[in-house]
């Protein structure tokens, strides 16, 4: 009997756990190359995430960089800027995926490995934890 | 000797392409289990025993950037209801002409529906199979070439694809009207255009094609008008490069957590004994945290009108005989049905969802044919 008990409290909190909700604690900063000098209106960096702005203002092609997935900046990043569940998002790349209209960006594991990148490439565009952000990248927005 | 220099050859030239391209592998898999509720009626395949293998599939997709722009994908499915026959859905080759322009060329999907282009990817979509009214033309993928074009125009991201190509393979029909038969549509043409605009998308497609259908069952009619002099009769029962028309306008609208999307299209091959169908759904969608609710409204009217006006009656029993067997074959396309849909998906995972849909179909014709089927899946991309 109380095995069963045990078994159903076990149960129910690991239900509570999957409807839970991600707790938000962090800004996120979207981040260019130092060098990069096109605008980027406030509209457009969802589409540019969503790859469907594929270049910048100046020509430059954009490449976009992505933080691992359950990364909390991530997380973050696809609720309030695109507005989208993790689910969503991973969604929305399987239909371009699997239809060959495109595919899902290069994911890093680390800000630092983000950062990293974009200091390194010109046409780079990512996403960290506003903390994270340094001299050696451009924030163009934080959310 | 000269064998084995040409495989040798051969192997190091593979060697030397496995070094060079890298292939990616994703895949795709829905594993749907599916009952009737009542004893007798069947829908979409499943009748009153719990089957799995309707409605279920499997895929692995392999691609490869070979630089320049270009790209090879081939994809390969196979569904339980095919024994699990593994087909390729999907082998191209891509060239990326520049950021806006992509052409393909090989065995793809003819972008009819807002879902076409990932039909079986149900982790992409809310229901477990998209609405089976609309989604129902007999081809969804062709051997050709396809160009896509996108672009943005201020805030309108903007979509259009256009295609050409043959669907000439064992692709068999099954229809009250022709029984099994053999399908073939020639220069399938056509293309489809979305717009989106923040949280409205509109689309709209136009494709047509020459049909061939090998209508056996209907054979004996044809040699029937034809012996009695009505060439012209006999030519509009079969379906022999006859052209078929297809239209869809659609939309999408997402408010926040809600989210509705409908779809209308139309379907005609002219000079035939095969019916029109018109057919729509809507569907209204709410996001609870992991959990997705919806509904649909689903309407499928088919009509086919008769052919044998201009013939009179009473002349002689075999005319009246032809005449009533082919407005048999006419009428039996009738079809007026409506279903409503109610549909639970259950984010529980990062790459997979569990779902759950109870489908109350009724035939306005023939309310016989009432039913309620019960499905469930778990859909996942790897």
């Amino acid at each position: 009997m109380s095995v069963i008990k045990k078994s159903n409290i076990k149960f129910l909190v690991g239900l509570f756990c999957l409807f839970s909700t991600t707790v938000s604690f962090a800004e996120v900063a979207v981040i260019v190359n130092k060098a990069n000098n096109a605008t980027i209106a406030d509209s457009d960096i969802s589409r540019v995430f969503l790859g469907k702005v594929k270049a910048f203002s100046n020509g430059d092609k954009i490449t976009v960089i992505n933080l691992k997935f359950k990364k909390p900046a991530r997380n973050e990043f696809e609720d309030k800027v695109l507005n989208k569940s993790a689910s969503q998002v991973k969604a929305y790349w399987s239909k371009l995926m699997f239809s060959g209209k495109g595919k899902p960006p290069k994911e890093f594991a680390s800000d630092k490995d983000v950062l990293a990148f974009v200091a390194a490439n010109q046409g780079a565009i990512g996403y960290i934890e506003a903390a994270s952000a340094d001299g050696s990248v451009k924030v163009i927005k934080t959310f | 000797m000269k064998k084995l220099t040409q495989s040798l050859l051969f192997s190091s030239m593979l060697v030397t392409y496995s070094a060079h391209a890298d292939i990616a592998f994703n895949g795709f898999a829905s594993i749907v289990g599916g009952v009737t509720t009542s004893n007798d009626e069947q829908l979409y395949g499943y009748d009153n025993t719990l089957s799995f293998d309707e409605g279920s599939l499997f895929a692995i997709q392999a691609s490869s950037e070979l630089g320049e722009g270009l790209s090879v994908t081939a994809q390969i499915l196979s569904r339980g209801e095919n024994d699990w026959k593994p087909d390729f859905e999907w082998a191209y080759v891509a060239y990326e002409a520049n950021d806006n322009l992509r052409l393909l060329a090989g065995r793809q999907r003819i972008p009819f529906y807002m879902y076409s282009d990932f039909l079986d990817v149900s982790y992409a979509y809310p229901w477990i199979s998209p609405p089976a009214g609309v989604y129902s033309t007999v081809i969804n993928t062709f051997d050709g070439i396809g160009a896509i074009y996108s672009t943005n125009l201020d805030e309108f991201d903007v979509v259009v694809h256009g295609i050409y190509g043959n669907s000439d393979g064992e692709i068999s029909v099954d229809t009250e009207l022709t029984g099994k038969a053999d399908a073939i549509f020639d220069n399938i043409t056509g293309a489809s255009m979305a717009v989106t605009r923040d949280w409205l998308t509109l689309r709209a497609a136009y494709f047509q094609a020459d049909s061939t259908i090998g209508l056996l069952r209907l054979q004996p009619l044809v040699d029937g008008w034809s012996a009695a002099g009505f060439n012209d009769i006999a030519d509009n029962i079969s379906v022999f490069e006859d052209k078929s028309e297809f239209v869809e306008f659609g939309f999408q609208a997402i408010f926040d957590t809600v989210q509705v999307i409908g779809e209308y299209t139309e379907l005609t091959t002219a000079n035939t004994t095969v019916g029109d169908e018109d057919s729509y759904y809507i569907m209204v969608s709410k996001q609870f945290d992991t959990i997705l609710a919806s509904i649909t409204y689903a309407v499928d009217e088919d009509h086919a009108d008769a052919i044998t006006g201009g013939v009179p009656t009473g002349v002689s029993p075999q005319l009246d005989a032809l005449i009533a067997l082919t407005n048999g074959a006419t009428d039996a396309q009738e079809v007026d049905v409506t279903s409503i849909t109610l549909g639970l998906r259950w984010d529980f995972h990062d790459s997979a969802a569990l779902k759950f849909e109870y489908i109350d179909y009724s035939d306005d014709l023939n309310s016989d044919n009432d039913t309620g089927l019960l499905k469930a899946a778990l859909v996942t991309v790897f």
